[in-house]
């Protein structure tokens, strides 16, 4: 009751002061019947716009519908067409108001690629996305607020190297959502978490049960295998190129041919035995055998 | 890599002339490996601290970020950092520990700007899975306790059943074998060379012989009389000889009779005694 008493004073204050600068603090515990406060201070004013392109998969549009229920910074638009261009992606986030955007882009009908971009003076970064889990699976036992804003948690080795150092700040604003936003619940009940293992971002998220750390898995799940970083938003100079990336077609194709080549290896091996195979083994004499005496006991022997 | 040897070409398509003609041009060179150059990846580090330095938010303060890069929280069991890349739950706690981590610091930073992080248990507001979600995760966690639960009951099971049979067996066995020691007591015992038996609860003890015999089978008087006046069993011969004590018993001698002085006045005739032939014959004339 004594911190309640205290929220009264300072929306006294508040009002009679000249300048409402006072930020609303909210107690730990309110009750339901509460009077809402409305916030004022929304500074950091991202809007990440979250699509996709034509022919993902059904597992790639449940990421991206679960990446829209966890950011309520989020705007959504339709797919768009292959054949677009991808600076046209500008203009829609111009148009939609949007200064971030998380592009995702289905290929072959199996390979998703995401783009996120800082719009319009970039820079952006092109990843290979792998491992997609969605929020819809059943062994992700979490919960959490819609809309309450995570603690973005990130791993050490994104501070060793400046691609990562860029990674990381990109995310922060991306997935960030900003203090005061007025679709944000006041609360903080989950933690976004990247982590850096395998030259690969793996993108984790957790409902904080307790105060003293134990967490549940909410979901989704995936992991981002960096391509290209750029410049501009959607295009410009490279910045930096993974020397690690392997693309899934190459990955596929390797695979074909080490199973096409199983029955050649294996006969080049026969003929390669049958040519080192030597035909003498020792060089021998024919006539030591003339004195060699046959008894009945080495015959018995051999046999 | 390349084969390329212009001296040594028999199987190629490539002829002689055509060989000569790019090694004078330039495009190979003579040697047996030519390498292939390698692909030169771009990281420009510079640019990435510029670009970084352009569009940072790093001004802003922490409460409008809310980013934390921190180790993860200590393991109990130690790590192994080789296997990680291969090896699915101990990734994942490596995850969740970087989690705990970032959460055990925030919420303490948050604490201090003294903001709310925790949700009043009357403040209902729509959740990012729906009830209807939770309920069937509930479900099958429940289903996956219970499947495990059940698992372990039949394994449970099973390890008794095997020791139970075991243990049945081991009874079986030690049942027949008090069943054949008994019966190879009683036999002895029938054929008495044992005294005693314990037999359901009570022990039999083996009485004397005879007296049984006796109990069971006794003689008539008539044989009786003659057993004693003949004797029954045991060796007739040499019974009648003279021994050391039937000579020194005088109970039988009477100085009455002994020493020529005839029966003693007491001797009668036995009344009703049968007169002689003669007599009879005389007497029976008379009639």
């Amino acid at each position: 009751m004594a911190k309640r008493k205290r929220i009264s004073e300072e929306n006294t204050k508040q009002q009679t002061g000249k300048r409402q600068k006072k930020e609303i603090v909210l107690p730990p515990v309110i009750t339901s019947d509460a009077p809402v406060h409305r916030q004022t201070k929304w500074t950091n004013k991202q809007r990440t716009l979250i699509f996709s392109s034509r022919g993902i998969s059904f597992r790639t549009r449940h990421l991206m519908l679960d990446l829209r229920t966890l950011m309520p910074h989020s705007k959504a638009e339709p797919k768009m067409d292959r054949k677009d261009k991808l600076f046209i992606i500008n203009e829609v986030c111009e148009m939609k108001n949007c200064n971030k955007c998380l592009y995702f882009e289905g290929k072959k009908k199996q390979d998703v690629y995401l783009w996120a971009s800082n719009v319009p003076k970039g820079p952006s970064a092109k990843f290979l996305v792998e491992n997609i889990h969605t929020m819809s699976e059943l062994k992700l036992t979490g919960n959490c607020l819609r809309g309450s804003r995570p603690l973005l948690s990130f791993d050490k080795a994104f501070d060793s190297e400046p691609h990562w150092l860029l990674l990381k700040e990109l995310f922060t604003q991306i997935f960030g959502t900003p203090n005061h936003h007025p679709k944000s619940q006041p609360f903080t009940d989950h933690v976004f978490t990247f982590s850096i293992q395998d030259n690969r971002v793996w993108f984790r998220n957790y409902q904080i049960l307790a105060e003293d750390g134990s967490l549940a898995e909410i979901g989704p799940r995936f992991v981002l295998n960096p391509i290209r970083i750029f410049a501009g938003s959607f295009g410009g100079a490279t910045l930096y190129q993974n020397p690690h990336y392997v693309s899934p077609n190459e990955y596929r194709r390797a695979l074909r041919r080490s199973q096409a080549s199983k029955y050649n290896n294996r006969v080049e091996a026969r003929m390669s035995v049958q040519l080192r195979k030597p035909e003498m083994t020792y060089r021998m004499d024919p006539t030591d055998e003339v004195f060699q005496t046959i008894t009945a006991e080495s015959v018995k022997n051999s046999q | 890599m390349l084969f390329r040897n212009p001296n040594l070409e028999t199987d190629s398509d490539d002829t002689d002339e055509e060989l000569q003609e790019a090694l004078a041009a330039g495009k190979i060179k003579p040697g047996l490996i030519v390498e292939q150059q390698k692909k030169t990846f771009i990281n420009n580090r510079e640019g990435l601290g510029d670009k970084i330095k352009e569009f940072s938010l790093g001004k802003l303060k922490w409460i409008e970020r809310l980013d934390l890069t921190n180790d993860p929280a200590p393991s109990i069991e130690p790590e192994d950092t080789a296997s990680l890349e291969n090896d699915d739950f101990h990734r994942e706690m490596r995850f969740y520990r970087q989690a705990q981590a970032s959460v055990l610091e925030g919420l303490v930073k948050l604490a201090n700007m003294s903001i709310p992080t925790k949700r009043p248990e009357d403040y209902y507001a729509e959740m990012a899975k729906s009830d209807e979600h939770m309920k069937k995760v509930r479900s099958k966690l429940l289903e996956k306790k219970l499947s495990m639960e059940r698992s372990e009951k039949a394994k449970k099971l099973r390890e008794l059943r095997k020791y139970g049979k075991k243990v049945q067996q081991e009874v079986l066995q030690k049942r027949q074998k008090e069943k054949k020691d008994m019966l190879d007591t009683i036999k002895k015992f029938r054929k008495g060379q044992i005294d005693k038996v314990d037999f359901l609860d009570e022990t039999i003890q083996r009485q004397n012989k005879q007296v049984t015999d006796k109990k069971t089978f006794t003689p008539n008087k008539k044989r009786e009389y003659k057993n004693k006046k003949f004797g029954f069993g045991g060796q007739k011969k040499r019974s009648k000889y003279n021994t050391a004590e039937s000579a020194a018993d005088v109970s039988s001698f009477n100085p009455r009779k002994a020493q020529g002085k005839g029966p003693s006045k007491s001797t009668k005739k036995p009344q009703g005694k049968r007169p002689g032939k003669n007599k009879r014959k005389t007497m029976k004339n008379k009639k």
